[in-house]
């Protein structure tokens, strides 16, 4: 979308991102920055710290320390989440609302002011024939299908996507993995988060985390060349340094 | 049957609810302490010292007994004004000088000497029955002193009292004192459960934080939820309201005896006032079910908060119980409460026929307005989004 005018910065950036619970340290230190139109997977057993980082980066959380950027704006910020789209674990939609009934909800949160926002949304999920069903009676796929719809409904440069696969059909995900290929096309960044290395792959760039830190940044390809392995979970293992298993 | 499965079937039960710390409180707390303010509330009954202002329309012969009941009056620890007439006595009462009036009537010491049952006129403003009866109760022992002393040879015939009220119609009975006082109570109610367990859906159902990802303002979405719920509280009070002035006579047909349709409350001042007053107390709702939903995991847990947030309520807040006569302590605690503030508000309305110049109406209405500001800046800063 934004990919004709090249931008300095980088499209989502972690300066030394800490966020601590108690004692807890769920995000360690964490430093990257990703780059416009490029899928990244962020993959770690649960309990990594993934979802924290995502709330982070969405400025649902504030840093204990460090610096959240996104488009340039330093997280948390109210209008920049205009610019962010954000799928959040749990589908998080209304059950006593239709399928088109949710989609022109976070449309109106989101300031769309383009009445064929919603069916465009619908359409690019192929939710279309199902606009007028109420939430309580479509499929858990389709539920999934949804929660994306109403994370697109504002096209957003900027797309976090938390375990988006999690109790997702095969058929489906091929089609998930679709579309974030055809946004990733059209110049949106995406972040992934998933504990499933068997999806790693589709991604353009790989973030390992574990224990709240990015243990290793890569292309899937490199981060194998670099542990000497085909195996991406071997390969984790292998940054990881103990050894253990992944959960 | 198995004994083991039905003992495995005890001991989860056991372990689940011991667990549950809430519900364990809720099963041996909750009635313990409501029925601790239950009995505070009845067994701490202060009655008011009365305060009457006396007229004498019997001449010097009614001039003796009058002097002796105020001297009796004044033994009790009540204070008594003069009034030269009706007129000037229902002034004080109107604006709270005195809290009843005695009107002794021209014919009074003739019929009581003649072994005729005299009457006393006894007027109080009607706005609160219970506390209305607690003063004629304490006025009969102050009569029946005086009578006796003033005219020792009358023998036992002692006064009747001849009770009316300033407000309302004098046969004005219990539904009409109650029935406006509980069409608030009911908004409150309904308002803050359906807003509480709404609102708790948002937190547990993920869409919440999903909200909290879009530019969003917290008061943008507190006042959304006050304009959702306040047009379902708008429909419950014209629906209510309706049912408590309507007064439709069915006529008997064939073996069905004739009957009436609605409360049939006689309302002395405008509805509109008190549709505004019950509306500012649902609107305080909607903010008090976002709040509470704080503290809810569960919509269980939302509806636990019912006996205790909302019966306490009932119990202090002059519904049933008249704030003047509890003990000093509750009294402070109902001066904090909302319901308080509506409940008079109600009363001040439907009996007394107040409108806005009311004083005593436009504390209520301001007060009742702060706590719909107070609670909405509270719910406001529980829905949580770290950013500025």
């Amino acid at each position: 979308m934004q990919s004709s005018a090249p931008s300095p910065a980088p499209a989502v950036q972690a300066i030394d991102l800490r966020k601590s619970f108690g004692e807890i340290q769920a995000v360690d230190g964490v430093s990257f920055e990703l780059t416009a139109g490029r899928i990244y997977g962020v993959l770690g057993p649960n309990g990594s710290g993934k979802t924290t980082l995502i709330r982070l980066l969405t400025g649902l959380g504030r840093p204990t320390s460090g610096e959240a950027r996104v488009l340039g704006v330093q997280m948390p910020s109210r209008p920049n989440l205009a610019r962010i789209g954000y799928m959040t674990q749990s589908d998080g939609i209304y059950p006593e609302l239709t399928a088109a009934e949710n989609v022109r909800f976070f449309a109106a949160m989101y300031g769309v002011r383009d009445p064929g926002a919603t069916d465009a949304a619908l359409a690019v999920i192929e939710l279309a024939d199902r606009a007028d069903t109420l939430v309580s009676q479509l499929s858990g796929g389709m539920r999934r299908r949804l929660s994306l719809a109403c994370a697109l409904v504002h096209r957003p440069p900027v797309l976090f996507l938390d375990e988006p696969t999690v109790g997702v059909d095969p058929a489906l995900r091929v089609q998930f993995w679709a579309h974030f290929h055809e946004l990733a096309r059209k110049g949106t960044t995406i972040v992934v988060s998933s504990h499933v290395m068997d999806e790693a792959d589709r991604c353009d760039e790989l973030l390992f985390m574990r224990g709240g830190r990015v243990i290793a940044q890569g292309s899937g390809g490199d981060l194998r060349a670099r542990a000497g392995t085909t195996d991406l979970e071997q390969a984790f293992l292998m940054f990881s340094g103990d050894g253990g298993p992944m959960a | 049957m198995s004994l083991r499965r039905v003992l495995a079937t005890f001991r989860r039960l056991v372990q689940e609810l011991h667990r549950d710390r809430r519900s364990m409180a809720l099963l041996f707390v909750a009635p313990v302490v409501l029925t601790g303010l239950m009995a505070f509330v009845l067994r701490g009954q202060q009655v008011a010292p009365v305060s009457a202002v006396v007229v004498n329309e019997g001449g010097p012969a009614g001039g003796a007994i009058v002097g002796a009941l105020e001297r009796a009056m004044r033994t009790d620890g009540g204070t008594v004004i003069d009034a030269p007439d009706r007129a000037a006595a229902e002034t004080a009462l109107r604006d709270g000088t005195a809290s009843v009036a005695i009107v002794l009537p021209a014919d009074f010491v003739a019929r009581l000497t003649a072994g005729n049952e005299p009457s006393l006129t006894v007027i109080t403003p009607g706005l609160e029955p219970t506390a209305d009866s607690q003063q004629l109760i304490s006025l009969q022992r102050a009569i029946a002193t005086a009578v006796t002393q003033a005219l020792p040879d009358a023998g036992l015939h002692l006064p009747r009292l001849d009770p009316q009220t300033l407000y309302g119609t004098p046969d004005s009975d219990v539904v009409d004192h109650l029935a406006p006082v509980f069409l608030g109570f009911f908004a409150y109610f309904f308002v803050y459960i359906l807003t509480g367990i709404s609102f708790l859906r948002e937190r547990i159902g993920g869409t919440l934080e999903r909200l909290l990802a879009t530019p969003v303002s917290r008061s943008e979405i507190v006042l959304g939820y006050s304009l959702g719920f306040g047009l379902f509280a708008t429909i419950q009070v014209l629906v209510l309201l309706g049912w408590t002035l309507l007064d439709v006579q069915v006529p008997a047909i064939g073996p069905l005896a004739s009957f009436s349709v609605g409360l049939a409350v006689p309302v002395a001042g405008n509805p509109v006032l008190a549709f505004l007053v019950v509306m500012l107390l649902a609107l305080g709702a909607v903010s008090l079910g976002i709040l509470l939903s704080t503290f809810a995991r569960t919509e269980l847990q939302v509806v636990q908060f019912i006996p205790l947030v909302i019966v306490p309520q009932a119990l202090l807040s002059g519904v049933l119980f008249p704030v003047s006569s509890m003990p000093d302590i509750l009294q402070a605690i109902a001066r904090v409460l909302p319901l308080t503030y509506a409940t008079d508000g109600l009363r001040q309305v439907v009996i007394r026929g107040a409108d806005l110049g009311y004083g005593a109406l436009q504390v209520d209405v301001a007060v009742l307005a702060a706590f719909v500001a107070v609670f909405a800046v509270l719910a406001t800063a529980t829905i949580r989004r770290e950013v500025v």
